[in-house]
């Protein structure tokens, strides 16, 4: 049971850290569909900076700043200049796809994917001392997100620059009469997101493995945009929304060790992004009749 | 191959086309050569992809031997193939090769076209073989029915699994042989095969080893890696837990020294340079099979140099000496692996 609770831990993380940006974007107004790319170029940052300096911890923030620079090809774009979030982030996200692949090859001189011996990755809980069950054998970032999480919930709900955020995602106009900087609050949350993204980058690149593959954020940035959209403005459900989905992953290799195909398995996540999405639709519609 | 050419995804490639717009490649090699000469066109750039620098040398030793002059057109990416192959089929050399699946549908239209020219396609052929292509292709269950074998020996457990990229048939030629080979020593052993799947199945790394963390967690003690760019994400769910891996195509034991066993290889340099040297005598066309009898495929433990190879099936004489006698008997027809593919 530890063992499957640490593998939800793990699977969940990057998508964690992922979905709180996007859910911060989405609550200043500004639909956040970038969040794969960012985690890619995140993932590629980690590793870059691990191996040119040789800390683990330089290339966590060496990633968390250059994704951060990266965000801003998405937020320039949609809050200076009125351009169309989705359609900036389908360029940006295929860009650090290209991208990724292409300076692999300059830098690592080679494709595909690059570890080394001597790449550093994050140390485990366990091996800074803390051997405890479940969070032992995660890195720090594991239980940094976790944190985030609730951090998030507590700045949306209850400081006043939280309570500004969303009411700007809730009413730009009447925010802005009130004198506050509308851009500059979404600027800042475009380029938290990208912070945060490459926070989970540097988690699933030195943290859940130690190297990096070509498109190695595999659709983890997607999962956390239809967590994001299942939330809403309410960090707590995000998070409950990306551990179903990192439970219904270990779950799935474990099913199908008991014989389940590996094609039921891959459907699992969509079956429960599916149901959440009726559900969720469902209770809102409820809610509104009464 | 299976590993590391899958992994460019359609978004990748558009991006990477735009990329390729702006440069030549090899197009602006200089054209027709007098005499024999042998022209390899690889799918990506060779680097450090082991699987490509071993068909860059079977093509250069078989020039030599035939008295040719070998040039390399390397593809930046799959779509500049393209390119690569016109330039190719102007320079008129006695062969082109392509290496890889991803050479199945310009070689399907090409060849026809031009049918002077002799075309080789490396590990996979064109659909609708055109007379002047000759194939090459490998009876992978072979070697990976004798990597079993060693599993089934040096297992402690009697739990042996598989961490595969999908549920296909062809990838199924790294599994079933392997848990038949472990059966054939140790009838009680147990195999559990788990596959990476999702958005990008050739290359996730960390679903990779979160798979081979399930199957250490079930006890397995052995557990070999057929997840292309995963692989290593394998290797380091299995070291973490003291457990063993088995890679693939090439030597991967030095990629996480004292974890891998040993690896299901696949010599494309032998195979390679021995088509080349065929279609040079005029004996062009068809597909050319090479499994263990023809030294086509294989595992470290057969090789002369397994002392130096960082395989740690080096440590075990007693299960060298089994493979080798397991490999005489598939050889001579005494053990027949089956093949998933044959259905």
């Amino acid at each position: 049971m530890n063992a499957f609770l640490a593998a939800v831990l793990t699977a969940t993380a990057p998508v964690v850290l992922a979905a709180l940006g996007g859910l911060l974007c989405s609550v200043s107004g500004v639909f956040n569909m970038a969040l794969e790319g960012q985690l890619l170029w995140g993932a590629f940052t980690a590793v870059l900076f691990s191996h040119m300096t040789g800390s683990a911890w330089l290339g966590v923030a060496g990633a968390v700043l250059a994704t951060t620079l990266y965000a801003l090809l998405l937020s320039v774009p949609a809050v200076t200049f009125r351009a169309d979030p989705v359609v900036v982030a389908v360029g940006t996200n295929l860009l650090a796809l290209g991208l990724t692949a292409f300076l692999m090859r300059q830098v690592f001189g080679s494709g595909g994917t690059f570890s080394s011996p001597d790449l550093s990755g994050l140390p485990t809980l366990a091996e800074l001392g803390l051997d405890l069950p479940v969070l032992g054998p995660q890195s720090p970032l594991v239980p940094a997100a976790f944190l985030l999480v609730a951090w998030a919930a507590w700045w949306l709900g209850r400081t006043r620059s939280g309570l500004r955020l969303r009411g700007i995602g809730q009413h730009a106009e009447a925010a802005e009469s009130i004198g506050l900087r509308v851009p500059a609050y979404r600027h800042a949350a475009v380029l938290g997101a990208g912070a945060l993204c490459g926070l989970g980058g540097a988690q699933l690149a030195l943290g859940n493995v130690t190297l990096f593959s070509e498109g190695m954020s595999a659709g983890r940035g997607w999962v956390a945009v239809v967590a994001v959209m299942l939330a809403g403005a309410r960090p707590w459900l995000g998070l409950a929304a990306c551990l179903l989905f990192g439970a219904a992953e270990a779950l799935g290799f474990r099913l199908q060790g008991l014989g389940l195909p590996q094609q039921a398995a891959d459907a699992a996540p969509y079956l429960i992004t599916l149901l959440a999405l009726v559900v969720a639709a469902a209770t809102r519609r409820k809610v509104r009749t009464v | 191959m299976l590993p590391a050419m899958r992994t460019v995804s359609a978004p990748t490639a558009l991006v990477a086309a735009a990329l390729a717009l702006t440069s030549c490649g090899a197009a602006d090699q200089p054209t027709a050569s007098p005499g024999k000469s042998v022209i390899l066109i690889t799918p990506n750039p060779v680097g450090t992809n082991s699987f490509l620098q071993l068909s860059v040398k079977g093509a250069e030793t078989a020039a030599k031997e035939i008295g040719a002059s070998f040039k390399l057109y390397e593809s930046k990416d799959p779509t500049s193939i393209a390119q690569n192959l016109d330039a190719a089929v102007r320079a008129k050399p006695t062969v082109i090769v392509g290496v890889s699946f991803s050479f199945d549908d310009l070689f399907a239209t090409v060849p026809k076209q031009h049918s002077g020219q002799q075309f080789l396609q490396v590990d996979s052929c064109a659909k609708d073989q055109a007379a002047n292509l000759t194939c090459v292709s490998f009876r992978e269950h072979e070697a990976a029915y004798l990597a079993g074998v060693e599993a089934g020996m040096l297992s402690k457990s009697g739990k042996l699994g598989v961490v595969a990229a999908l549920d296909s048939p062809f990838v199924h030629r790294w599994i079933d042989p392997f848990f038949a080979g472990a059966k054939s020593v140790n009838p009680s052993v147990t195999g559990t095969p788990l596959y990476v799947g999702g958005n990008n199945p050739f290359s996730d790394p960390a679903r990779a080893k979160s798979q081979a963390q399930t199957l250490t967690g079930q006890g397995a003690d052995i557990v070999a890696a057929a997840a292309s760019a995963g692989n290593q994400g394998v290797f380091e769910g299995v070291a973490g837990a003291g457990a063993k891996a088995f890679g693939v195509d090439v030597n991967q034991c030095a990629q996480s020294p004292g974890t891998v066993i040993d690896n299901v290889l696949k010599h494309v340099d032998v195979a390679e340079s021995a088509a080349i040297k065929d279609i040079a005598a005029g004996r062009a066309g068809g597909v050319k099979v090479y499994g263990l009898k023809e030294g086509g495929v294989g595992v470290n433990a057969l090789d002369g140099d397994l002392a130096s190879s960082g395989c740690t099936v080096a440590s075990a004489p007693d299960v060298v000496t089994k493979v080798k006698q397991v490999r005489d008997d598939i050889v001579a027809g005494r053990i027949t692996v089956a093949d998933p593919l044959a259905g």
